[in-house]
């Protein structure tokens, strides 16, 4: 018999790393949605934000989580470095070319990890939120319940962004058709731009907020790679919302992986229930396309 | 007499081997509703997408109040007072009718608040059913669709509306009601506009002055009735010379 008191825990913990995952996922959602790109490369985008947190934090000796400050505006011009540089020569192009493009883009990064940091992990020794609430039997981690915060303000800042700002219609009339929205004097280069700016922009704030508990290795973004891959396929492109939802599953079906089967087969308890969700709902969970 | 508000010169586009728009020269008035009708394949729609620099033309300048945008790209044209409809009518998916037009509203202001306003100001002068404003494109008649359109492309405060096809698909009694509803805006927005159509009776209706276009090449110009006695412009439409 499993202790409920470690069901408990575990599921709390699924769906705070759920809310994390949703954060990182709706980078490449957005930039799915918008430009019918997939972003291979889009994990290793949190690996390299993990390294520069890292390396941030242990030159200020601040916890990870405040380095944010620095990397969210640092990634956003990185991000438009690398659409101008990567993806815009790119758009329209063949599907093969842009998977290869980025896949190569996606190896690039993890070896320029490997090159410079060697393959041993980091994590920054001394965090400030390294205790928990104990309710009982039940502990919950300070660290990744601020993570999940600051996860769930970031979604809901971002879906009011595409329903009541200037800049969200632009984004929605430019995903719904590309051909109309420069007739309606929308400059789509530029949104493109700042929507991958923000995308990558994103993946760092989901670094610094691991970062607090969790350690980094070149090999990293492969993992954050997949699980934004199963939301954003799980979502559906059913916005915002579907990316919270799908990434509160992700957590959650993690979390019973861990607990009922075993903490290492947790990846293949999310990969089997992906594989029947889109057996039997092709367009996700929440996709209305 | 006022300077034309847009004046077309020997504008060509080729496409490959195939000369769409070849060396065509006219003018639009302010004000004035122009149509432009020509059998399919008359390059009529490329010269739109000349006009709101969707393509390049090769040869050729375009000017509008005065001002050369031959080669601008579309979205400083459409900032400059150009905009457009669709033969097939191209709906923002996934947004409701009013966050539709509010895009296009946006144009002019930054305030969305504002833009809500204009955009249902649009949707009224078009005669878009009041409750329908807040549901999504998926659920309205085709009709509604082209007034969708239409009232973003107005949201835009354009000075010259390029139509293209605006009654494809419609019904008689539907046609009707549209081309009222465009020589309503016409009237109270003095909004100049291009009509281009196919089918004679709508055009001809709608037009104080008639452009045709046959195989890349202006062949006529006039009033609805001179065009439609000129022998070249039957020719062009029924293929025989007459006798």
């Amino acid at each position: 018999m499993i202790d409920p008191a470690l069901i408990t825990n575990n599921l709390i913990d699924g769906v705070l790393m759920g809310l994390l995952y949703s954060l990182v996922a709706l980078g490449l959602s957005l930039v799915f949605g918008l430009m019918d790109i997939i972003n291979f490369a889009h994990g290793d985008f949190v690996m390299i934000a993990a390294y520069t947190t890292w390396v941030i934090a242990m030159m200020l000796y601040v916890d990870p989580s405040v380095t944010a400050i620095i990397t969210v505006p640092l990634f956003f011009v990185i991000g438009l470095a690398i659409y101008k540089i990567i993806i815009e020569p790119i758009l329209g192009a063949e599907p093969l070319i842009q998977i290869a493009v980025t896949v190569g883009l996606g190896y690039v990064l993890q070896n320029l990890a490997l090159a410079y940091f060697r393959a041993g992990p980091r994590s920054f020794p001394a965090p400030w939120f390294n205790y928990s609430i104990q309710i009982g039997p039940i502990g919950i981690a300070v660290s990744k319940l601020i993570a999940a915060a600051v996860s769930l303000a970031s979604l809901f800042i971002i879906n009011y962004m595409l329903v009541n700002t200037k800049f969200g219609l632009a984004v929605r009339a430019t995903s719904a058709n590309r051909e109309v929205a420069p007739l309606m004097g929308i400059n789509v280069r530029k949104v493109f731009a700042i929507t991958f700016g923000l995308g990558i922009a994103l993946t760092a704030l989901g670094a610094a907020l691991y970062m607090m508990w969790g350690q980094t290795n070149p090999y990293l973004g492969q993992s954050f790679s997949l699980l934004s891959w199963v939301i954003v396929a799980m979502g559906g492109l059913g916005g915002v919302m579907g990316v919270l939802y799908s990434g509160l599953i992700v957590g959650v079906l993690e979390a019973l992986g861990s607990t009922f089967v075993s903490p290492s087969a947790r990846l293949a308890v999310v990969y089997l229930a992906f594989f029947f969700i889109l057996w039997f709902r092709p367009r996700g969970l929440f996709g209305r396309r | 007499m006022a300077e034309p508000i847009l004046k077309v010169r020997d504008v060509v586009k080729r496409f490959g081997g195939i000369v769409a728009v070849n060396k065509v020269s006219f003018d639009v008035n302010e004000g004035e509703i122009l149509g432009l009708i020509g059998p399919n394949g008359a390059g009529k729609t490329t010269l739109f997408n000349c006009i709101t620099g969707v393509y390049r033309p090769e040869e050729g300048h375009i000017y509008f109040m005065g001002e050369e945008i031959t080669g601008l790209p579309p979205h400083k044209i459409a900032a400059k007072g150009i905009a457009r409809t669709w033969q097939k009518t191209r709906p923002f998916q996934k947004m409701k009718v009013v966050e539709a037009v509010m895009v296009g509203a946006l144009l002019r202001t930054n305030d969305v608040t504002e833009a809500r306003k204009r955009a249902e100001e649009a949707l009224a002068l078009v005669g878009f059913p009041r409750e329908k404003f807040y549901v999504r494109g998926s659920e309205i008649t085709l009709l509604e669709h082209k007034m969708v359109d239409l009232a973003r492309a107005i949201a835009t405060r354009p000075k010259l509306l390029l139509l293209d096809e605006v009654a494809a698909g419609l019904r008689p009694g539907e046609m009707d009601q549209l081309a009222s509803i465009l020589k309503r805006v016409n009237r109270e927005t003095g909004i100049t506009m291009i009509v281009v159509e196919h089918v004679m009776r709508f055009v001809m209706g709608l037009s104080q002055r008639m452009l045709v276009m046959h195989e890349g090449r202006l062949i006529a110009e006039g009033t609805p009735e001179e065009v439609a006695n000129n022998p070249k412009v039957i020719e062009a439409y029924l293929g025989t010379k007459p006798e």
